[in-house]
């Protein structure tokens, strides 16, 4: 055993731990912190369920080392709404019916936000969706109905871009 | 399985570590690959030294050349405004390595370094006739990114040794590049065959080639008939590849799939540039 001080910025509150050097991200928040909503799968970044947002991108938390998140912003499933103030992609998924078993859904929202994020305004094609979401996997298959929710909150988003959840 | 973790706060800090835990230390780039094949236990360093931090990320040009830093992401490159026209393959290559969560974290020095034959990026930056500069406790230099790479998983670079950078000519206004890429499907997906090409409007002619032999080759031959034939040797000029490469069955094609293919894809991929020369095609 050898752990090592670590900081980290996660949904906006600062975390003192102690880590081994070789614990990835996903390893971190779900057994340090009990973050489950993040997901564990392939562990090799095939299937996406572990995405969360590192400085506002999607990345692969099964194969980022929690060293490498130092000093650097992470927003996981928790931090991007609750279910008072869900977040739009999250109130588009529950209104187009796209969640099946649900495994891939935090890693899917998570993926959307950051490519929605990157679109500015814009409303993606359902071409520039599939691809975007083309690291993340759902084996329930439920493409179709999760592509039609991440469309129909990017026009919310884009009609009403003051919405309190584009900021988080 | 550990390792100790190193954050240098410079270059030659990094250096330093590198030289004095020898081959039981690797560089840390995005991690996408090293962190896999730690995890499969192929591959046990005993001391990680990150690469993170030390401005080596910028993309940057001077008067006559972009200057990529190593940890530039793909994402990156895929975003930049000027790798659009004349240099549009850059971002074609950078946009189909892996998903996007790889393409946020994997990085352009990272795709070089480990040397595989189905990287992406490798063929365009061949094409541009790119050099690599290296930093180690000898000093710096550069080399040709074709003299660089010697086969799978090999370079010429030294282990107390950085790749710091990838620099290559601003291509002159009336030239094209064209990357292709095939898999077993569209998006997330390991190249089964990729193609470069560039061509100025003056005749000069480059065709790269990953998946189809040991490294990333360029193919002197079907570049010197297309220097002197244009438009109208491009087919042979695909059926010359095909014919120099080594490409081997695995799980995602066989190799005479493979050769099928190269000489599809090497001609496609010069009619491309061709088009965007005379501005048919974006």
């Amino acid at each position: 055993m050898s752990r090592q001080p670590l900081d980290l910025t996660i949904n906006g509150e600062s975390y003192q731990l102690m880590v081994e050097p070789h614990w990835s991200l996903l390893q971190v928040l779900r057994r340090e912190l009990g973050m489950t909503g993040t997901k564990e799968n392939c562990l090799e970044a095939e299937c996406g369920v572990c995405t969360v947002l590192l400085d506002g991108k999607a990345v692969n938390s099964c194969i980022l080392l929690a060293e490498q998140a130092r000093g650097r912003s992470i927003v996981t499933i928790e931090g991007l709404g609750d279910p008072e103030h869900l977040h739009p992609l999250q109130r588009a998924f529950i209104d187009h019916g796209a969640v099946q078993c649900g495994y891939c859904i935090p890693g899917m929202i998570l993926t959307a936000k950051s490519f929605l994020d990157e679109c500015r305004g814009h409303v993606p094609s359902e071409a520039e969706v599939r691809e975007a979401l083309s690291g993340t996997l759902c084996r329930c298959t439920g493409y179709q109905k999760i592509v039609e929710a991440v469309i129909a909150a990017a026009r919310q988003l884009n009609s009403w871009p003051e919405e309190a959840g584009r900021a988080s | 399985m550990s390792f100790a973790f190193h954050r240098p706060d410079s270059i030659d800090a990094a250096i330093a570590v590198a030289r004095e835990h020898g081959a039981s230390a690797r560089f840390l780039a995005g991690g996408t690959d090293l962190i896999i094949q730690i995890n499969r236990r192929r591959i046990a360093p005993e001391h990680l030294i990150s690469l993170a931090g030390l401005g080596l990320d910028t993309i940057g040009e001077t008067g006559s050349e972009f200057v990529i830093g190593a940890m530039a992401t793909h994402d990156a490159v895929v975003g930049h405004p000027a790798f659009q026209k004349q240099l549009k393959a850059l971002t074609e290559a950078s946009a189909v390595v892996g998903g996007r969560q790889v393409r946020n974290i994997a990085t352009v020095g990272g795709n070089i370094v480990n040397a595989s034959p189905a990287a992406d990026l490798v063929p365009v930056l061949l094409t541009l006739d790119a050099t690599v500069e290296l930093r180690g406790g000898a000093g710096t230099r550069t080399l040709p990114l074709d003299r660089f790479l010697v086969e799978r998983g090999r370079t010429e670079r030294r282990p107390d040794e950085i790749l710091t950078a990838v620099r290559f000519d601003k291509p002159p206004a009336d030239s094209a590049t064209a990357f292709l890429k095939a898999g077993r499907r569209k998006a997330m997906e390991i190249s089964v065959i990729c193609v470069a090409a560039h061509l100025v409007s003056d005749g000069k002619a480059r065709i790269a080639i990953g998946a189809a032999a040991s490294r990333t080759l360029r193919v002197p031959a079907a570049e010197a008939i297309v220097e002197k034939g244009g438009r109208a040797a491009f087919a042979e000029a695909g059926r010359i590849a095909a014919r120099q490469m080594s490409p081997i069955d695995d799980v995602r094609a066989s190799a005479r799939y493979r050769r099928l293919l190269v000489a599809a894809m090497v001609e496609r991929a010069l009619g491309i540039c061709a088009d965007r020369i005379e501005g048919k095609s974006t």
